[in-house]
């Protein structure tokens, strides 16, 4: 069992919403009124004026808060000129009560001059551009590559199918909402908060306010879900200014209306693939991707060139040729978002290729079989494939559906899509590790965020290395200012890359007692809730092998890190534009059984199966746990969410009545097996499995309904409405 | 959003407190679960709250052959009811498909008639059993059928100081209630047809949420299914006026195309489902 | 303003000052700093904030304090004094239906009144849909459908 859940029913942890000091303050923020326009004036007198009202921040006051020089220009809290999406902050109040705060807020008047907005990427680029991409002010980043001759490809080819399909944005919706404490002493800020990085919000926070890293402490609370939304500084520079300005500690929160309004999350896409295919066999492939970036700053976008790569599928194909722009909009910044878009990439090729599967007559499955990558197989910017269980993931799927098909259980189509990922464990981290008489003591800078990457993934790496009990291994949280530093919990890293820093540490602890005892080497066991070390068979003091300044330390110490390498690809490949190196390849195959009623178009989940490549399974339990949660909210893209972007940057939908997340009546059936063997560059070969079950999920949902109905719903997600629109037209 | 609550206990202190108060300076509270909403986004700010919690109209009795809701009583009493699914199955299941368990415990049924939304559930299924709402008011008391309540959103013809005190539902007669949504559980549904069956001519009454701008029975579709059993024909003839005459608009919900589409699918099913399904097939 | 009141919250009376504008939520969290009760969409829409009232399930963001005036008022800090919280509790943490847990109170809660109601103990398929108002963005509500039924197992 993991061991924050007794805690977690009692309600006994304190998140980031539970944050409380003495003296406390109520921050709230003021929304810009346009999506686009000029900021003309900021009035604040009725609100400095009201009841309660203890600060009011603007862009003047900056300089007067920080110090001189302050933050990164391009990166102001407050705009000082340009307004670039509707609800971007432009000042920030503080107030004995949310309610004068929130009222303050409403009261600040904000004069701007309305330009007009850019709503949609098709208001661009109605159709794909030419030469003019490049120049367009609008685009924010073009990537372009090329591998082998397409045109070769598509001249000699026996069909090219040309598809086109959209995407919506979707919402992290973890239900805690953005939060976060501030208190300024010094000339030091000290931030709490809910977040999947401390790190990560200490060098942003940082860079905004313009102060050196060590200035900034940054505590994490117990993380309501993350899911990517938490994992760089949202609020806490506001709530840093408005501390300084007020002198008292300030909470600072969204509403879950906010949470909608300003978080950031993925944004609307569009997407032409064309591939050709002679005797079988996909000879070319070209992926042009339109991505909705939002108000993205130039430079800022890493979208672009890494989903793109995700667009042409895990297959082996001779020519490929990929290019995306990310395209500006009035809309808040894009943002990462559990498998950031890799769900709609994934939507998108294998809804295609389940399409040059009919059209070639041969089974979706075998097409897949035929041209899976496999470990040496090349990316098609010509980086080498790692141990990849793509193929043994396809066969147990191909297996599974002829035992669905014999057993009747379900009615409906059923739908096979494949996902890769690269595990993000590039990104470095380190820990302290300590033994001890009371066993070992792991000291890091990461709060569980609920994936259970912490408080049991690390928890396992040492149980796996010494068989220790769980009972034996001890974790400790610490701030920034006393943590080792790590990268944060994000891109299904923390137990591939955190968990190797364990890992090293614990050996070369192991190491260091077996030299000290002149053996080979040394095991430990945990016996009467004491840690011994076991030499030549026999289990021994620890104390007898620390040094006097050990003993007196409480045991011994040791650092561990890791910090891992990308492959490298074949830079003569690009074009133009920013590409990224795959660290890791993991495989994921959903196999998914949806009855769809011919008439009003509704989608029914039966069962979804789904086949995960684990490199080795370090925890079932929790794996299975992240593939269930990775599945239901597949099925949510898939089918029920989107935000509702609207003209002038309004969205339709900012709360969770029409925003739809899966109930549980949504959610069928769940299986889920592991493959292993395939090893990834964590702990003994484990593989990251925060991100790689959400991703395949849209897309065997449509190969499902294609399946149930012989029609494709080129867009998510594939409501009623959608559904039943391709099956006849309105 | 500072405002003063009442919790009067008699209906009279009720009605003298909403008569007393200027027009647009109070709201009634019967469950709040929407009321509460709209005070958070500030589409109201009275300066006193009447909540109606404490009066004695958390009942449910029979009379005759009609069901008297009292128009305080939380949806899940309504629902728990032993033997509402078999007397009015339709209204039983329009009573399930509002928000959550632990929202019904709140939401009554006088409150969501008075909100009178385009996309109300119970409503349709109110009209289809022509339900009527007992009112009581500083001039007295006096019974209107429902339609003659309904104005549009958030609009209804109560008087000033007027409440529901209950509402009349007559029993036994067969009914169903189907819905669409985007998501099946917990969510505002894209339309929703009631659908009933009297014991002797006019014998069908069809009412339909989803609409603008308010809940509507449709008489000419009515006038077209006169059987007790309907043909195919005269179902796939009453499908489509239904599909030609519903006051439909596109929303975000969905595009009024696509509901003219589904309200011609749910009227054939629901139909069906009422009749016995006997020419049709059944769903 | 209507002055004080009195609550019986988790079994103690407590007497509360609050604004009459004042949500249940607001005065469990804040006045009563009973935080294990979450606040989620605050709209009605998520469950995370379901307390029990007069042992019915009740989201305290939609009910303002003083509605409740003299009521009864059991928390998920408070659901564990008798044997079907207890279970339920237990059977959350063991089934593995907590991750970030920060639905979990709410979905506590919700059960163990469910569980509670008068008469037979209802079906897993129909308390699974009696739960329908209860958001979990982890889980995917699988661990939470085993858990519920092997908590109805244990309670029938």
């Amino acid at each position: 069992m993991r061991t924050d859940a007794p805690a977690k029913v009692r309600g006994a942890l304190q998140y980031g919403a539970d944050l409380e000091a003495e003296g406390m303050l109520w921050g709230a923020l003021v929304p810009s009124p346009v999506a686009h326009g000029r900021l003309v004036a900021i009035d604040a007198a009725a609100a400095r004026a009201m009841t309660g009202v203890r600060a009011v921040v603007t862009g003047e006051d900056l300089d007067r808060l920080l110090p001189k020089g302050g933050g990164d220009p391009a990166r102001r809290m407050f705009p000082s000129d340009e307004l670039t999406y509707r609800h971007q902050p432009v000042a920030a109040v503080a107030a004995d009560s949310l309610a004068a705060a929130r009222a303050a807020a409403a009261a600040v008047r904000v004069t701007a001059q309305e330009l007009s907005s850019v709503d949609g990427i098709e208001e661009i680029f109605p159709d794909w551009p030419g030469d003019e991409g490049r120049r367009s002010p609008h685009v924010v980043a073009h990537v372009h590559a090329r591998r082998g001759d397409l045109e070769g490809a598509f001249a000699s080819a026996e069909f090219v199918l040309s598809q086109i399909y959209r995407t919506s944005g979707v919402a992290q919706v973890a239900l805690e909402p953005h939060v976060c404490l501030a208190r300024v002493e010094g000339d030091r800020y000290y931030v709490r908060t809910s977040t999947q990085a401390p790190f990560a919000v200490r060098s942003d926070t940082a860079e905004i306010l313009g102060v050196p890293e060590s200035k900034v402490v940054v505590e994490g609370s117990w993380v309501g879900g993350g899911f990517g939304g938490k994992a760089s500084a949202l609020l806490e520079p506001y709530a840093v200014v408005l501390a300084a300005a007020a002198g008292r500690p300030v909470r600072l929160g969204l509403s879950y209306r906010e949470e909608f309004l300003l978080g950031r999350s993925t944004l609307p896409a569009v997407v032409r693939i064309d591939s050709s295919v002679a005797g079988g066999t996909i000879t070319g492939r070209r992926v042009r991707l339109l991505l909705d970036a939002g108000a993205m700053l130039p430079g800022r976008d890493f979208a672009t060139g890494f989903a793109i790569g995700f667009l042409a599928g895990p297959y082996r194909i001779g020519a490929v040729e990929l290019e995306g722009y990310a395209v500006r909009t009035h809309k808040p910044p894009f943002g990462a978002h559990r498998a950031p878009f890799a769900p709609q990439c994934a939507f998108v090729v294998e809804s295609h290729m389940d399409a040059i599967a009919r059209r070639a007559g041969i089974d979706p499955i075998d097409l897949r079989l035929a041209h899976a990558w496999q470990e040496g197989d090349e990316t098609p910017l010509g980086q080498r494939v790692g141990p990849f269980g793509l193929r043994a993931a396809l066969e147990r799927a191909a297996k599974r559906r002829s035992e669905w098909r014999a057993d009747g259980r379900g009615t409906g189509g059923i739908g096979v899509a494949c996902g890769f990922w690269s595990t993000g464990t590039g990104a470095g981290g380190e820990v302290s590790v300590t033994l001890s008489r009371t066993g070992v003591r792991i000291v890091e800078g990461e709060r569980e965020i609920g994936s259970g990457s912490v408080v049991r993934g690390l928890v396992a790496v040492v149980e796996r290395l010494t068989g220790l009990p769980p009972a034996a291994v001890r974790l400790e949280y610490r701030a920034t200012d006393a943590a080792p530093f790590d990268s944060g919990v994000f891109g299904s890293r923390t137990v591939g890359a955190l968990g190797r820093a364990v890992e090293t540490a614990v050996r070369t602890a192991l190491a260091t007692l077996a030299e000290r005892a002149g053996v080979p080497e040394v095991g430990l066991v945990y016996e009467a809730k004491e840690l011994r070390v076991r030499v030549r068979g026999r289990a021994r003091p620890l104390a007898t092998w620390l040094t006097a300044a050990e003993r007196k330390d409480g045991g011994l110490t040791v650092r561990g890190r890791h910090y891992g390498r990308s492959g490298a690809f074949d830079a003569g490949r690009v074009l133009d534009g920013e590409f990224y190196a795959y660290t890791d390849f993991t495989a994921s195959v959903a196999l998914a059984q949806a009855a769809v009623d011919p008439e009003t178009g509704a989608v029914r989940p039966e069962r979804v199966a789904e086949f995960l490549d684990v490199g080795v399974a370090l925890d079932p339990e929790m794996i299975r746990s992240q593939m269930e949660g990775g599945i239901a909210m597949g099925l949510g893209e898939a089918l029920t969410e989107e935000t509702l972007w609207a003209a002038s940057g309004r969205l339709g939908n900012p709360g969770l009545l029409d925003y739809r997340v899966p109930t549980l009546g949504e959610i069928p059936p769940l299986e889920t097996e592991t493959i292993e063997g395939y090893r990834g560059a964590g702990p003994f070969g484990a593989k990251g499995v925060g991100e790689p079950p959400i991703i395949p999920v849209p897309g065997a949902i449509a190969n499902a309904v294609l399946d149930a109905t012989d029609a494709q719903v080129p867009e998510l997600p594939m409501t009623p409405e959608r559904v039943a629109r391709a099956l006849k037209p309105l | 959003m500072a405002f003063s609550l009442a919790s009067p206990r008699t209906p009279a202190a009720a009605i003298r407190l909403l008569a007393d108060a200027p027009r647009g300076d109070v709201e009634v509270l019967a469950g709040g679960t929407d009321l509460l909403l709209d005070l958070d986004a500030g589409r109201v700010a009275p300066s006193r709250l009447i909540a109606l919690g404490r009066l004695p109209w958390r009942t449910l009795r029979r009379s005759g052959g009609d069901l008297v809701i009292g128009a305080t009583l939380p949806l899940a009493d309504l629902e728990r009811d032993p033997r509402l699914p078999r007397d009015l199955p339709g209204l039983f299941r329009a009573v399930r498909a509002v928000g959550s368990v632990a929202l019904r415990h709140r939401a009554t049924i006088g409150g969501n008639i008075a909100r009178a939304s385009p996309a109300s559930d119970l409503l349709p299924v109110l009209l289809a059993l022509d339900a009527r709402v007992r009112l009581l008011g500083p001039s007295g008391a006096r019974e209107l059928p429902l339609p003659a309540l309904l104005r549009g959103p958030r609009e209804t013809s109560l008087t000033p100081g007027e409440l529901i005190s209950h509402v009349v539902v007559p029993v036994r007669r067969p009914s169903a209630y189907l819905w669409q949504r985007v998501r099946p559980s917990n969510d505002i549904s894209q339309v929703g047809i009631a659908v009933a069956r009297r014991e002797r001519a006019p014998y069908w009454a069809v009412a339909l949420g989803g609409v603008w701008p308010v809940p509507v029975r449709l008489p000419s579709v009515e006038t077209i299914l006169d059987a007790p059993v309907p043909g195919d024909a005269q179902v796939e003839r009453a499908a489509q006026e239904a599909a030609l005459r519903a006051p439909f608009v596109t929303d975000k919900r969905a595009t009024e195309t696509y509901r003219r589409r589904l309200v011609a699918i749910l009227l054939r099913r629901a139909v069906h489902a009422v009749a016995g399904a006997p020419q049709g097939r059944s769903r | 303003m209507s002055g004080p009141i009195a609550l019986t919250v988790n079994g103690r009376r407590r007497r509360v000052d609050a604004p009459d504008a004042e949500r249940l939520l607001d005065t469990l969290r804040w006045r009563l700093g009973l935080k294990g009760t979450k606040e989620g969409c605050r709209s009605g829409a998520c469950g995370a904030c379901t307390v029990l009232v007069g042992g019915r399930s009740t989201l305290s963001c939609l009910t303002l304090t003083h509605e409740v005036a003299g009521a009864s008022v059991t928390t998920v800090e408070g659901i564990g004094r008798e044997a079907v919280g207890r279970r339920v509790q237990a059977a959350f943490a063991r089934e593995g239906a907590v991750q970030c847990g920060y639905c979990t109170p709410g979905f506590v809660v919700a059960l163990t009144a469910l569980l509670r109601e008068p008469g037979p103990v209802a079906s897993a398929e129909r308390l699974l849909e009696d739960l329908g108002g209860n958001l979990c963005r982890c889980t995917g509500y699988a661990a939470i459908r085993r858990a519920v039924e092997a908590v109805r197992r244990e309670v029938d």
